[in-house]
């Protein structure tokens, strides 16, 4: 028998006071930057009932960022869109199976992934802490900005109906999902699987796995950085995002999760500000969060919101 | 399920003479960053048929050995781990860890960058040149290290993986216990055809795009087959299976427990990796003597 976990999780993160000031003058630096999208065309990867293709598009800094967009062969005029994000050391997967679901479905490789690595490659296990002392230069500064980019690549398809866009991603996945229906306002649903990057601080004492296990090593190589990372994470904090959110969102967490600890998956939930949202716990369930029993759940839940035309 | 080819064990001789041609040359370095007051870890490269240069991930308790060590093979991903992700930092403070990247992974990225997917088509329609053939013989150098570090532990080595974990005993003497998930190269013409999933699209999108290559690849893949390296294990094994009903699931890895010649422990997934993990860690720790297992576990699986 584990332990309980408490549902009133308290996390130990505060909102910066300028925390929306430093997201506006990033959101200011990423609009001078042209998208740039290119789409070719992968006939190895397409089928008779997907069209597969290779994206990439600029992101901040001028990275160039890959993704796969995959689209149903025979399809309406206009099809929703689903946003899909990777887990920490995933590599982005190509997503048929959202297509053959009647989706337009982008799976987006932020910065430093596969395929984006070429002008920024921080390493893996090393991304987590790679400038975490500098919120102006941190990892996942540029990385957020990446995965909120492909919604804009998914708006510059004329096939894809602007009023029906979705994201969905688990663990570090989850965690992009929750920052990027938080600024991203054109978002209609949001689903979101043992988020990540939620409550870092937390998290760095609740478990010791990686990849929150590379803070604890930083830490204890550079332990008069303490604050200073306090400081950089919060910016970053998913809990922090929360507050944001007004789409329709479900979250599921599993209550044995050994990587993203569940306390941290409540005291997210329980800063979402949307009310139409809904946790989905599962015992005897480690960071699957349940996923088996789970996608089902997701599907209707998209399919609610997305698949039906307005 | 392919016969054996006639060959089968002259392709593999071939390929581990090969290997021995290239001494391992290793380079171990102290990585501070990644060393705890209760384990030490080490970068290593060394060398590989081609030659080719691969890297490791190597982690050594604090103490006196000689200790079990978990050898994690090359994963079908980009990313080379310390452990594997989700596993307690604190599981190194029992066990020697090391966890390889082969060819194409990162830190063994140069000159040759692996795609994923796309990995598992590399030269698929030929045999003797197929990008696994070099990645099992990467895999094999791992092992080969690791036996000759002073602080293993002869009589517990456990080797962890996929497909390539069973393949890596079954070719190299000196693992005593052997975790695998078979995933990549069990019966695959068969099977793939009945998935959509990545990485076995893999093989779907290739003869969709190359359907008169489809003989060579069956050739190709029968010498990579688990069933054709059965014979050749005698390690204690555990054969973690797909839950029942999925494409590899306990029946249908039946024909490869039947040919193991150790003793196999067969477990069906329960779509939980909190219950695989915690089982295979239980399993682990029953086999190599590890009484106060709770001590090393992830704080959420106590």
């Amino acid at each position: 028998m584990t332990k309980a976990v408490p549902v009133d999780y308290q996390s130990t993160v505060k909102k910066p006071d300028d925390f929306d000031a430093f997201w506006d003058g990033v959101l200011q630096q990423v609009a001078a930057i042209p998208l740039a999208p290119e789409i070719i065309p992968d006939p190895l990867r397409t089928s008779e009932e997907i069209e597969v293709f290779q994206v990439f598009y600029s992101s901040l800094e001028r990275v160039r960022i890959a993704a796969w967009y995959c689209r149903p062969t025979r399809r309406a005029e206009q099809i929703p869109a689903i946003l899909l994000l990777p887990g920490y050391q995933a590599d982005p997967p190509i997503p048929k199976e959202w297509a053959l679901k009647g989706y337009g479905a982008l799976s987006v490789a932020p910065r430093g992934k596969l395929r984006s690595n070429r002008q920024f490659n921080p390493g893996y296990p090393n991304l987590l802490t790679y400038n975490i002392v500098d919120r102006h230069t941190y990892a996942y500064r540029g990385f957020y900005v990446d995965a909120w980019r492909g919604i804009d690549f998914l708006l510059s398809r004329p096939e894809v109906d602007p009023m029906r866009l979705g994201v969905t991603g688990s663990s570090q996945g989850g965690g992009l999902t929750i920052t990027t229906a938080a600024m991203r306002p054109e978002i209609r649903a949001a689903a979101a699987g043992a988020p990540y990057l939620c409550g870092f601080m937390d998290a760095i004492k609740l478990t010791h796995t990686y990849p929150y296990e590379e803070i604890n090593d930083f830490l204890r190589a550079h332990p008069d950085s303490r604050r200073a990372v306090e400081e950089t994470v919060a910016y970053f904090d998913g809990i922090n995002f929360a507050d944001k959110i007004t789409c329709p969102i479900i979250v599921n967490i599993g209550l044995q999760d050994n990587v993203c600890p569940p306390e941290t998956g409540y005291a997210l939930f329980n800063q979402i500000h949307a009310t139409d949202k809904q946790l989905y716990t599962y015992d005897g369930h480690g960071h699957d969060a349940g996923r088996y029993k789970h996608n089902a759940i997701v599907d209707r839940f998209l399919a609610q919101h997305l698949l039906s035309e307005r | 399920m392919d016969q054996r080819p006639g060959d089968f064990e002259q392709y593999w001789q071939q390929t581990l003479d090969a290997l021995a041609g290239y001494p391992a040359c290793p380079e171990i370095d102290v990585l501070p960053l990644r060393s705890t007051d209760f384990a030490t870890l080490y970068g290593v490269r060394l060398t590989s048929l081609g030659p080719y240069r691969v890297f490791g991930y190597l982690s050594i308790p604090t103490g006196d050995g000689p200790f079990p060590a978990i050898y994690y093979v090359p994963k079908y991903q980009s990313v080379l781990e310390v452990i594997p992700q989700g596993t307690a930092n604190l599981q190194r403070s029992r066990y020697m860890t090391f966890t390889l990247a082969a060819r194409g992974q990162r830190n063994a990225d140069t000159p040759y960058a692996a795609m994923y997917p796309g990995l598992l088509t590399d030269g698929i329609d030929q045999a003797a040149s197929y990008i696994f053939r070099g990645i099992v013989a990467d895999s094999v150098r791992g092992l080969q290290f690791l036996l000759t570090r002073r602080e293993l532990d002869p009589r517990r080595v456990v080797v962890v993986g996929n497909d390539m974990a069973l393949i890596t005993a079954a070719l190299q003497p000196g693992a005593t216990h052997v975790v695998t998930t078979p995933a990549l190269f069990y019966n695959t013409a068969e099977l793939a055809p009945r998935t959509q999933g990545y990485p076995l699209e893999e093989i779907n999108d290739y003869l969709r795009a190359f359907p008169d290559r489809a003989e060579a690849v069956r050739r190709t893949l029968a010498y990579y087959d688990l069933w054709a390296f059965a014979p050749r294990l005698s390690a204690t094994t555990l054969v973690m299976a797909g839950a029942p009903g999925s494409l590899l699931d306990a029946p249908t890895l039946g024909p490869l427990v039947t040919a193991l010649r150790g003793q196999v422990t067969v477990y069906a997934s329960e779509q939980s990796n909190y219950k695989d993990g915690l089982y295979t860690e239980q399993w682990m720790a029953a086999q190599c003597g590890i009484t106060d297992l709770q001590s090393i576990l992830s704080e959420h699986w106590r």
